[in-house]
């Protein structure tokens, strides 16, 4: 996928002038982050389960070599294929090559964010095959060629209207207007790709390594369709999806759920074991696991940063984080958006091109308090900052101007010196009288005027406060009694 | 290309450890259970569901019904047949696909459906057929599947924290008959019903170390949704619009 998280600055501010994504991100406070915190507080031991979910998911990221070897030698074991990536370019080419190879005409994708980073759909489509989008969120934004919004709602900031001319643009019928309508239309339109197609591509939730499944979470059951109707099945996994043991599997889909849409599971909850059995009446004959690198390398290697691997893409900090909640998610200008985007995409995608998304927090600390695997997010994200105004890795990377460096030398001076700084504060006063009203300054010249694009600034007082405290200070016989 | 060995010393070098390093035994994953105590659990669980079934099918009953099923509870296997001929008489049901669990020896459904008027197809691919056979054989339960008004299948096991029903592909349960057709009937016997997600993957666990390793699971749990469109929740995008959960006992 296309790499645009440069333009945070540009797309966050078309985000905040549109009313139609804010009630979108509205909704998503009012909806997904509202059920979770429900959720939370109506499980027993919830505090006890997202220790023991981070427990599990940091022994498996330490070791993350031997559950690797693992999964591949039981996938195998089940009848399966397993292709180690280690780039977005390497996966697509297996994938377009065994399409290829095996004449395979149409694809169906299940929900996967591994693809998105790939740019699978489009590799496919180069290669004259073509891909259909199931999950509905994904097929809405497929028709309308956009990425997704957000981790688990792809098409949120989609209305109805939208969606509607979409599908009637596909179906070259009326516009339909309910939800209950669309939804059957789009169901007709799947059920006939469905029917058809020869490949089906999923993502993976959680891959178990002691038996070689894979684990995948769904609503709408796209997930099952995709993994049973098609003669192939392809799944694509980041390198961290994988967790020891089965028996990790309560603990991990009670949080991940509840985290995601506070429900207390989702209606499919689908677990392969390589291709169709021998017995079996239906289902693929060939099962294809690729296993992802794509940079995360860059997360592991670095102790500070791992955890970020600990995720399991709930989206939870998303409508959790106040900036997310404004800016949106195409904003974030990658796959992943919001507090964890922001930790993720820099270092995947490279920290030059993202600089602005580590500073695209206030650190309140929101994400951290409702990750279920309590990924520090605002440390993380402080540590980039780090990297990026202090340039450790790359001084490339170099955030601060030299406009900057020389103003902070000279407020250190002013503020070693009593009468330097009354001097400046005088002059700062006069100088701001003529271009402020009512007391604020909208706009400041460069190259100040960085300050004042997006704040107002409170005028300077001619008269400092220390000129009007000392007359009123108690030993002078003045101030309040 | 990326091959194993390269990739997975990437990844060591990336953690800054060696080839066969000791991994540190973690309490929190079960992979460190070994067989005789998974298999210990997995007989305190069965013995448990079989000890409390009154108490789980009721609460199997409660959470169920909360999460969208529409639950019937039947007093007798002859009351449970009665209940799917209602539900097809009401819903309009003109032909529905059953798989081949074993409920159906004893819930006498394909006599009630058909007195109710009902053209019921069976999931039953013979054994022993040469390739062509075998395979137009099973394109026509696939055909059957995305035809029918309604999909009937017994389950593997229920699990009362969350609701859901447990089937198994195999041999005379293929994956679609609870999926693709409209409307889903699952048949729920007193016994089948785990208390948690963690019984049921203890199970799951133990059945895997003991060599009868699954194909597929499917843990259902109420009718397919989405709320993709404006965050309004709307049944029935890919599975069944209708999900009915029988349960007998």
């Amino acid at each position: 996928m296309e790499v645009r998280t440069a333009e945070f600055s540009k797309r966050a501010t078309e985000a905040i002038k549109d009313p139609q994504q804010q009630q979108a991100l509205h909704a998503l406070y009012e909806g997904l982050h509202k059920n979770r915190i429900a959720a939370a507080a109506a499980t027993e031991g919830w505090e006890e389960q997202r220790d023991r979910g981070r427990a599990i998911r940091w022994h498996a990221v330490n070791n993350l070599d031997h559950y690797l070897e693992m999964l591949d030698r039981n996938v195998a074991a089940n009848g399966g294929n397993v292709y180690f990536a280690s780039d977005a370019g390497e996966a697509n080419a297996y994938v377009t090559e065994l399409a290829r190879s095996r004449g395979v005409k149409t694809v169906i994708k299940g929900k996967s964010m591994v693809s998105e980073e790939m740019g699978l759909a489009e590799a496919l489509e180069r290669v004259g095959v073509e891909s259909v989008e199931t999950d509905l969120g994904e097929y809405i934004i497929q028709l309308a060629k956009e990425p997704p919004y957000h981790l688990i709602a792809p098409a949120i900031h989609k209305s109805r209207e939208q969606v509607a001319e979409l599908l009637a643009r596909e179906t070259g019928g009326p516009q339909q207007d309910s939800a209950e309508e669309l939804t059957a239309t789009a169901r007709g339109l799947m059920r006939e790709v469905f029917q058809r197609a020869d490949m089906g591509i999923t993502g993976v939730n959680f891959a178990v390594a002691e038996t070689g499944s894979i684990v995948l979470v769904t609503n709408e059951g796209n997930g099952r369709m995709v993994t049973s109707a098609p003669r192939i099945h392809v799944a694509i996994m980041g390198m961290e999806k994988v967790i020891p043991s089965m028996q990790d599997l309560p603990t991990l889909l009670r949080i991940l759920i509840r985290s995601a849409t506070g429900q207390r599971i989702s209606t499919y909850v689908t677990i392969v074991n390589g291709p169709r059995k021998e017995a079996e009446e239906d289902g693929p004959d060939e099962f294809h696991l690729v296993i992802v690198d794509n940079g995360r390398r860059n997360l592991l290697a670095d102790p500070s940063l791992r955890e970020a691997l600990l995720c399991i893409r709930c989206g939870a900090c998303l409508n959790a984080c106040p900036v997310y909640r404004k800016v949106g998610g195409h904003a974030y200008g990658w796959v992943y958006p919001g507090p964890i985007g922001a930790v993720v995409s820099p270092v995947m995608s490279g920290l030059k091109q993202a600089r602005d998304l580590p500073f695209a927090s206030t650190l309140c600390g929101a994400c951290r308090e409702v990750c279920p695997v309590r990924i520090d997010l605002p440390t993380l994200l402080v540590r980039l900052r780090g990297e990026l105004t202090e340039g450790k890795t790359d001084p490339r990377n170099r955030k601060v101007s030299r406009v900057e460096q020389a103003s902070f030398k000279l407020w250190r001076f002013g503020m070693l010196h009593a009468s330097v700084f009354a001097i400046g504060a005088k002059l700062a006063g006069l100088l701001m009288a003529p271009i402020s009203r009512n007391g604020w300054v909208k706009w400041l010249p460069p190259p100040l005027n960085g300050w004042t694009r997006s704040r107002d600034f409170k005028r300077i007082a001619i008269t400092p406060f220390r000129a009007r405290f000392k007359p009123r200070s108690p030993r002078d016989g003045g101030g309040r009694r | 290309m990326a091959d194993r060995d390269s990739f997975l010393q990437m990844v060591r070098t990336a953690l800054g450890i060696a080839a066969g390093h000791a991994v540190e035994a973690e309490d929190a994953t079960g992979i460190f259970k070994d067989a005789a105590t998974v298999e210990s659990d997995a007989a305190n669980a069965r013995a448990g569901a079989a000890a409390n079934s009154s108490g789980l099918l009721d609460a199997l009953a409660e959470s169920a019904a909360e999460i969208g099923w529409r639950v019937r509870r039947c007093a007798s296997i002859e009351d449970a047949a009665e209940a799917v001929r209602e539900i097809c008489r009401d819903a309009g049901v003109k032909t529905a696909l059953r798989s081949r669990h074993s409920v159906f020896d004893r819930v006498p459904v394909d006599a009630t459906l058909s007195a109710g008027g009902v053209d019921l197809a069976i999931a039953a691919r013979e054994d022993g057929l040469d390739a062509d056979a075998d395979a137009a054989a099973r394109a026509n339960l696939r055909e059957d599947a995305f035809r029918v008004d309604l999909g009937i299948t017994g389950i593997d096991y229920a699990i009362a924290e969350t609701g859901t029903v447990v089937i198994n592909p195999r041999r005379g349960v293929p994956r679609m008959v609870s999926l693709a057709p409209p409307r889903h009937i699952a048949i729920v016997e007193r016994g089948d019903v785990l208390p948690s997600l963690d019984e049921f993957f203890t199970l799951a666990r133990a059945d895997f170390l003991n060599g009868s390793h699954r194909g597929m699971m499917n843990l259902i749990s109420g009718p397919s949704r989405t709320a993709d469109i404006e965050g309004k929740i709307v049944t029935g995008i890919h599975g069944p619009l209708e999900a009915y959960l029988v349960i007998v006992g």
